[in-house]
C-alpha cells in the first residue's frame, strides 16, 4: 500500500478511536455518581448499569469495544512504524519492524476478540 | 555500508533532537509530545488488552468459564491493580490520551489542508514557525483539555474533588 494511503488509514482509524473511545470513556468514567470512584461503580464485576460484565453482555457495547480494539491496534502500530522509520531510516529495520508490529497486531486482535466474545457469553 | 555507519553515529543526535525540545519552538514541542504520548499510550494499550483478559479468568481461558470463577479471578486482579501507584499512572495516561487526541485532530485537519492559513514571508530574524494562529490555538487547547482530563481522572480514581 502506498504511504499516502497508509497515512489516510491512520487518520481514519484515529477518527474511529475518537468515536468508539468516547463510548468507552462514557461507560467507564462518566456514568459514576458524584462522590464515588470508578472502583466502587463501573469497575465492579456486576451490580452497576455499566459494570464490567454488564458492558460485555450488551451486544452493542461489546461490538463498539471490538471496533475500538480494531481501530486502536491499526492506529497504534502504524504510529510506532512511523516513529521507528523516522528514527532508523534503514531498510532492514523498516522491514523487521513491519513484521514484528504485524505479529503484535495479530496477537492483540486475537486475544482481545477472545476476551470480548467469551465475556459476552458468560451467563 | 558507510552510510549506515554514519547514520548509526548520528542516532544519539537524532534521539536528542526528537526527544528533548527544550529551547525549540512550540511546533517542536508538539512534534515530540505527539510521539512520546503515542508510544506511552500504545504501551498502555497493549497492557490494557492483556489485563482485560482477566475479566474472564486470565490468558489460559479459551472457553466460557463459570461466572463465579471469572468473578473471583477478576476480584483478585482488581485488588492487585487498585493502588495509588497504578491510579497515578492512569492519571498520567488520561493526560496523554487527551493531549494526543486533540493534537491529533489538529494534525488530521492540517493533513487535509484545513487550518494551514496563508503562506507568509519568512522572517530570517525570527525562529522558524509552521503553525497558523488556529493551529497554535488548538495546540494550547490540547494542553488545557489534557490538564482537565487529568483533574477529572484524579476525581474518578481517588474521589478527592467530590468527596
Amino acid at each position: 500500500m502506498r504511504e499516502r494511503n497508509v497515512m489516510l488509514v491512520h487518520y481514519v482509524s484515529g477518527i474511529g478511536i475518537l468515536v468508539f473511545g468516547a463510548v468507552h470513556l462514557f461507560t467507564v468514567f462518566f456514568t459514576k455518581p458524584l462522590g464515588e470512584t470508578i472502583w466502587e461503580t463501573t469497575m465492579l464485576f456486576e451490580g452497576h448499569q455499566f459494570a464490567v460484565l454488564e458492558v460485555y453482555r450488551n451486544a452493542l457495547l461489546a461490538t463498539s469495544l471490538w471496533f475500538l480494539l480494531l481501530f486502536t491496534t491499526i492506529h497504534a502500530l502504524n504510529g510506532l512504524r512511523v516513529i521507528i522509520t523516522e528514527l532508523f531510516p534503514v531498510p532492514v529495520v523498516r522491514t523487521a519492524s513491519k513484521y514484528v508490529l504485524f505479529a503484535l497486531g495479530v496477537f492483540l486482535m486475537v486475544y482481545g476478540t477472545r476476551t470480548i466474545i467469551i465475556a459476552h457469553m458468560i451467563g | 555500508m558507510r552510510t549506515v555507519r554514519s547514520q548509526a553515529r548520528s542516532y544519539p543526535l537524532v534521539l536528542k533532537t526528537m526527544l528533548v525540545p527544550v529551547g525549540y519552538t512550540v511546533e517542536r514541542w508538539s512534534y515530540t509530545l505527539q510521539r512520546v504520548t503515542g508510544v506511552v499510550v500504545t504501551l498502555y494499550f497493549v497492557l490494557h488488552v492483556v489485563e482485560t483478559g482477566n475479566f474472564i479468568g486470565g490468558p489460559n481461558v479459551w472457553y466460557v468459564p463459570p461466572k463465579d470463577f471469572a468473578a473471583a479471578y477478576y476480584q483478585h486482579v482488581k485488588e492487585l491493580l487498585h493502588n495509588p501507584v497504578f491510579d497515578a499512572g492512569l492519571v498520567v495516561i488520561g493526560w496523554m490520551v487527551a493531549f494526543h487526541t486533540i493534537n491529533g485532530i489538529r494534525l488530521t485537519l492540517a493533513h487535509f489542508g484545513i487550518t494551514l492559513g496563508k503562506p507568509a514571508r519568512v522572517d530570517p530574524e525570527s525562529p522558524p514557525r509552521s503553525f497558523s494562529n488556529l493551529q497554535r490555538a488548538i495546540f494550547w487547547a490540547s494542553i488545557a483539555l489534557a490538564t482537565f482530563a487529568a483533574v477529572y481522572s484524579v476525581d474518578a480514581l481517588f474521589g478527592v474533588l467530590s468527596g
